[in-house]
């Protein structure tokens, strides 16, 4: 996959991250480097290989549902917020 | 030109588990301050780990099986990356290449047959409360446990793309998974449309629209994209495919923000979550216990229940459950589905008696001093209704008639004696000699002479019965 400045871009705005001029260009190198390393993978066969989802072999971890009550209060929750309004987190508008 | 519009509908059950789908916090959070039911596991703070919660698989399975279809014996959870307030995690934990629902179908009370593509779990999203400068965010929605159910394109008119949004309803409340509030948003609807020229073989450009939450809406919208599209393409121009929100008060639809592609969402393995594997034994163990269906109830009741009344009283498992008490007894069943629609629901307070419902036992009583003759169809309405007054329940059907005074007076003896009172009377005397003259009319004089005179406690039929045999 080709990494130029449109597409850092695209990712950057799906994250919501406002990137400077040299942002781009300096985590374009940083991409690239990166891809490259990651695609020596590319170079084994893993044709009708299963793929590998988690390494520890668990599967059916449920849990019973119910109700535990929470340390974390509301106001655990809300000193983690830039701004609040009645209980709640407030953003910019959207949408 | 005339086209065929295709219609394939998606629909988000929540569940009505006690615990979210990840974490141990109340699912319920009707009527609770805003987030309140929340846990760090929702918010997803650093380290916190999802754990998945057993009764939202047993309840997919019941949903599914409600609606046909295979149950997969291997699924497993994924995250789709967006970012929006509504979501803290930056992603929503799904099922996007293994869902635990398979193919299997809904049938409309039509006879319609729209196949069900797949149904996975998934969490929901927190809920948004725009302002003119900023938007607030509650949490408490946050992985209540969804499940997504994605239609073939089996639909074709908005009347059929109604009839199965509630069909599905219907569904998921018989299955005892939902709580099934639509004005709560318990389930919403989002509606794929798009026209094709008559006998074309491809289907056109289709728009979604987003985020309905009744059944009228639905038909409303799916009537307006037909009529829009139509409208487009009549005109040489092409529709824009597009995601589009709904608004009830002007009737329309509009465009939203645009959809990121599919790619864009950078689906990946969820690492935290262990895969389900279901053994064939558990799936049938949890598929046996899905009660009856409004399919087997048009089975079991269509002979005895006049349609209209049956299909309203689909509406409502819990008097369909009721009326399964009432034994094989044809007569006690339909009159008993009579009350429950032409009396009880037409109560206002009738939500509120739908939760608190007689006994079977109090009900077949009931019908049958109704079916024997002893309280009159007013009288039987009136008892029915006391059976739903907590001061009054308990007492059963026979002692709150007899209380009320409603009982009809059968007794023929008794009866003799009222009637020969009353033709004793000298002002009877000339619509006694009426009707030996042929004044049928006059009759109805007289059976009310004996109605008051036993104070409306005679049976009328069984007091006519004896006019005419003593003016003969």
């Amino acid at each position: 996959m080709e990494i130029n400045s449109e597409n850092i871009r695209h990712l950057a705005e799906l994250s919501d991250f406002a990137l400077s001029e040299k942002e781009i260009e300096s985590l374009g190198g940083d991409l690239k480097n990166i891809i490259k390393y990651i695609s020596e993978l590319d170079e084994l066969d893993t044709d009708g290989v299963e793929p590998t989802y988690q390494v520890f072999e668990m599967e059916n971890v449920w849990r019973p549902d119910e109700i535990v009550s929470q340390d974390a209060t509301r106001e655990d929750l809300l000193k983690l917020t830039q701004n609040e309004k009645d209980n709640q987190i407030k953003v910019p508008r959207v949408l | 030109m005339k086209y065929i519009p295709t219609i394939g509908i998606e629909c988000h059950v929540q569940l009505k588990t006690k615990t979210k789908l990840f974490s141990e916090v109340d699912n319920d959070a009707r009527g609770k301050e805003p987030n309140s039911c929340v846990s760090p596991v929702d918010y997803a703070l650093p380290g916190m780990l999802p754990r998945l919660n057993g009764e939202a698989i047993k309840m997919a399975i019941l949903a599914g099986r409600a609606m046909n279809c295979e149950i997969n014996a291997y699924s497993r959870f994924d995250r789709k990356h967006y970012f929006y307030p509504d979501s803290p995690k930056g992603y929503q934990i799904t099922q996007f290449y293994h869902p635990i629902i398979g193919a299997g179908y809904v049938e409309l009370p039509s006879g319609t047959k729209v196949r069900i593509e797949h149904a996975h779990l998934e969490g929901d999203a927190g809920k948004l409360t725009h302002f003119d400068t900023y938007s607030l965010v509650d949490l408490n929605r946050v992985d209540t446990p969804l499940i997504e159910i994605v239609s073939m394109p089996d639909i074709h008119s908005a009347r059929d793309a109604h009839d199965y949004c509630r069909e599905l309803w219907r569904l998921m409340r018989f299955a005892g998974v939902t709580y099934g509030d639509l004005y709560n948003g318990n389930m919403r609807f989002d509606i794929n449309t798009s026209l094709a020229p008559e006998g074309s073989d491809k289907l056109g450009t289709r728009t979604e629209v987003k985020n309905l939450n009744s059944f009228r809406s639905v038909e409303r919208a799916v009537e307006y994209e037909i009529k829009r599209q139509t409208r487009l393409l009549d005109a040489g121009d092409k529709v824009v495919q597009q995601t589009l929100g709904w608004s009830d008060a002007t009737g329309e639809t509009s465009p939203q923000r645009s959809k990121e592609v599919a790619a864009d969402y950078r689906y990946m393995p969820e690492p935290d979550l262990p895969p389900i594997h279901l053994s064939d034994e558990f799936i049938a163990a949890e598929s046996a216990k899905l009660p009856l269906m409004p399919a087997d109830y048009r089975t079991k009741f269509g002979e005895i229940i006049p349609h209209d009344t049956l299909e309203i009283l689909l509406d409502y498992p819990e008097l369909m459950t009721k009326l399964s008490e009432l034994s094989a007894d044809k007569k006690a069943i339909k009159l008993i589905a009579n009350l429950f629609t032409s009396v009880l629901l037409a109560e206002e307070k009738s939500a509120e008696y739908l939760n608190d419902l007689p006994s079977g036992k109090d009900l077949a009583e009931l019908a049958k001093m109704n079916a024997g003759g002893e309280l009159s169809s007013t009288a039987t309405k009136e008892v029915f209704l006391h059976l739903f007054d907590p001061q009054m329940r308990g007492r059963g059907a026979g002692q709150i008639a007899k209380e009320l005074g409603l009982i009809q007076e059968n007794d023929l003896g008794a009866l003799e004696a009222i009637v020969d009172a009353v033709l004793a009377k000298p002002e009877t005397a000339k619509a006694q000699a009426d009707f030996r003259n042929g004044e049928e009319k006059v009759l109805g004089f007289l059976v009310g002479q004996v109605m008051k005179e036993s104070k409306g406690k005679a049976n009328p039929s069984a007091v006519q019965k004896i006019l005419r045999e003593k003016l003969k």
